[in-house]
């Protein structure tokens, strides 16, 4: 295989995995503010672009727009799934509240079966089909486009966990609640914000990827890969599920090059527990030794 | 002393059931007992020793297929065989994988067993010689000695027969060394240790036995369906399988066969309702878990604390 057809294959690659690690980003937030895995990420992704992609037909709407529709309806939805339900969920543990977002996931993906059927539809794209050369190596302007907007978040998201003051009341509820409770943050803020964050991510990747996999009630299974690529670069690190979802992503486009097709899904998953033999705690994460 | 009369009405429900339900709930009690008898096997992972699998679905999958292969290649081999078999195959790839899985916790636990469970699906899909892929296999129905279990009812009564077997098992673990290291390290991994548990041996031993308890769940699962294909042992399934230790109660036998009737009965009786049935059944968990927070087995505590 040649040099360019090589480095197509990887950049196409590192495009599916932003979406991953986009996806998986979502997951870390909401992870890092409450302790709580979110099932229905995928599903939420699904809906808000749904619901752009709705708006968008009827009111013919420029793209832009319609991206800020998927947004609005993103924060909309996750306000109110956290705060009308989640939060009164007193006395759950973990676990429980595991199986609530399940619930929500089976919910809204029976739900977006039921207004816009279980078919696929096709989406607009804010990148044009044709492919861009680079000297010899041509590529996807979708690609280049996805990779682009991805790095511009996850710099936006480094920048609002740096330096704003709700970055730092929510790096403060995720190292430990009780004294960030007593220097004043309203931890119940935080996770209301956390929700409503990852939720914003979650839609900026739907309205990016909807083009390239199609929209459908189906969509909301990246949160597979999204928890795979959190897993795989530590989870709770959000450097870590960048990587991850990269090195997925390359490592997906690429399999199916070298590999015959009997083990090429295979593949990804048996890295993802070698990897994990070697480093139990993910490539940038720490193993937490807890005190007692 | 706990009063007996509940196990044995329980027990006098079960042995009568063929006779009191149509034979259509024969068939479904035997879906839920199998289910039943899985949920046990994950609660000793999950429930004591704080291991979350969701490639359950996995080991079941083994466990039927070594079952239904040995059937198929030695036709007349005694039931009880190919079920012990089931079982033992499952245990030894559970404890090859889980032994290097120690050095996992929580969510990266999760994750291995996930891509576990993918995995056993793509083999068995690309082992077509011996599995037939995705065009699925017939399995024969099992003999007990000379007679063929051919009936819904006779298949009802050996999962019963097993299933009763490995509850007693699983309810009397709490009296032996190894139950009491387990209840030691559900209530804290690291007073357990202190006090001088061997963490890691028990931990190991509970994914051995978990893995085993859900191998031959897997070879009753196939004699009951008959007919075994990949894509039945997909990742939902072993999410299922976390649902009935959740709703019905973590760390607890009778919450994991409680979990598994609701799951089965709701699976089942939603079926009606197609396109709503996942709604339904999210709405129903949703529910459940904010008004019974630790499941039914701890409303269920509460309830009679009152």
């Amino acid at each position: 295989m040649s040099g360019a057809a090589l480095a197509h294959v990887i950049v196409s690659g590192l495009a599916t995995g932003c979406i991953y690690a986009l996806m998986a980003l979502s997951l870390v937030i909401i992870y890092n503010a409450t302790r709580t895995l979110n099932f229905a990420q995928g599903e939420m992704l699904m809906i808000s672009t749904f619901v752009a992609w709705s708006v968008q037909r009827a009111l013919g709407l420029p793209l832009l727009v319609t991206l800020l529709v998927a947004v609005a309806a993103a924060a909309g939805l996750a306000f109110a799934l956290e705060r009308l339900v989640v939060r009164r969920a007193i006395g759950a543990t973990h676990w429980d509240v595991l199986i609530i977002t399940l619930g929500f996931s089976l919910m809204l993906q029976a739900g977006a079966g039921l207004v816009w059927t279980h078919d696929q539809f096709p989406f607009p794209s804010f990148f044009s089909n044709r492919p861009v050369a680079l000297g010899p190596v041509r590529m996807a302007p979708a690609s280049l486009g996805i990779i682009g907007a991805s790095l511009a978040i996850m710099l936006t998201l480094a920048a609002l966990f740096r330096w704003t003051r709700l970055g730092r009341a929510m790096r403060a509820v995720a190292q430990n609640q009780r004294a960030a409770r007593l220097m004043g943050i309203s931890v119940e803020r935080v996770y209301s914000l956390a929700w409503v964050l990852a939720a914003v991510v979650g839609a900026i990747a739907g309205v990016l990827v909807a083009p390239v996999i199609f929209l459908s009630s189906k969509m909301g299974l990246l949160v597979i890969n999204g928890f795979t690529a959190a897993v795989l670069g530590g989870f709770g690190s959000m450097p870590g599920a960048v990587l991850g979802g990269m090195l997925l992503g390359v490592l997906e486009n690429l399999a199916p090059l070298y590999l015959p097709t009997s083990i090429r899904y295979s593949v990804p998953f048996v890295v993802l527990i070698g990897i994990l033999l070697v480093r139990p705690a993910g490539l940038l994460g720490r193993v937490e030794r807890r005190k007692v | 002393m706990r009063p007996r009369w509940p196990l044995a009405a329980l027990g006098a429900l079960v042995a009568a059931w063929p006779w009191l339900a149509p034979r259509y709930f024969v068939f479904l009690a035997s879906v839920m007992l199998v289910n039943a008898v899985v949920a046990i096997g994950l609660n000793l992972l999950s429930g004591y020793t704080n291991q979350l699998s969701f490639g359950h679905a996995g080991f079941l999958a083994i466990g039927a297929y070594t079952a239904a292969l040995l059937t198929i290649h030695a036709p007349a081999l005694p039931v009880v065989v190919a079920l012990a078999a089931a079982g033992v195959v499952t245990a030894a790839v559970g404890l090859a994988f889980g032994v290097p899985c120690l050095r996992l916790s929580g969510l990266y636990l999760a994750m291995a067993t996930l891509a576990f469970g993918f995995v056993i699906g793509e083999v068995i899909l690309n082992l077509d010689a011996l599995t037939h892929g995705a065009d699925g296999l017939r399995v024969p129905a099992a003999r007990l000695g000379a007679w063929p279990l051919a009936t819904d009812t006779a298949r009802y009564y050996l999962v019963a027969a097993v299933a009763a077997l490995l509850v007693a098992a699983a309810l009397n673990l709490a009296h032996t060394r190894t139950g009491r290291a387990l209840l030691a390290i559900r209530e804290s991994e690291i007073a357990a240790q202190a006090s001088g548990v061997p963490v890691a041996r028990y931990k190991t031993i509970a994914f051995g036995v978990s893995a085993f308890y859900t191998g031959v769940a897997g070879g009753l699962f196939a004699f009951v369906v008959g007919f075994l294909s990949p894509d039945a042992f997909d990742v939902f399934l072993s999410v299922d399988f976390v649902v009935m230790i959740i709703v019905g109660g973590l760390g607890s036998v009778p919450g994991s066969i409680v979990g598994a009737a609701v799951v089965t009965v709701l699976h089942d009786s939603l079926a009606a309702f197609q396109g709503y049935r996942p709604l339904i059944f999210g709405a129903i968990l949703v529910a459940c878990m904010l008004f019974m927070p630790g499941g039914i087995t701890s409303a269920a505590r509460a309830l009679a604390r009152r």
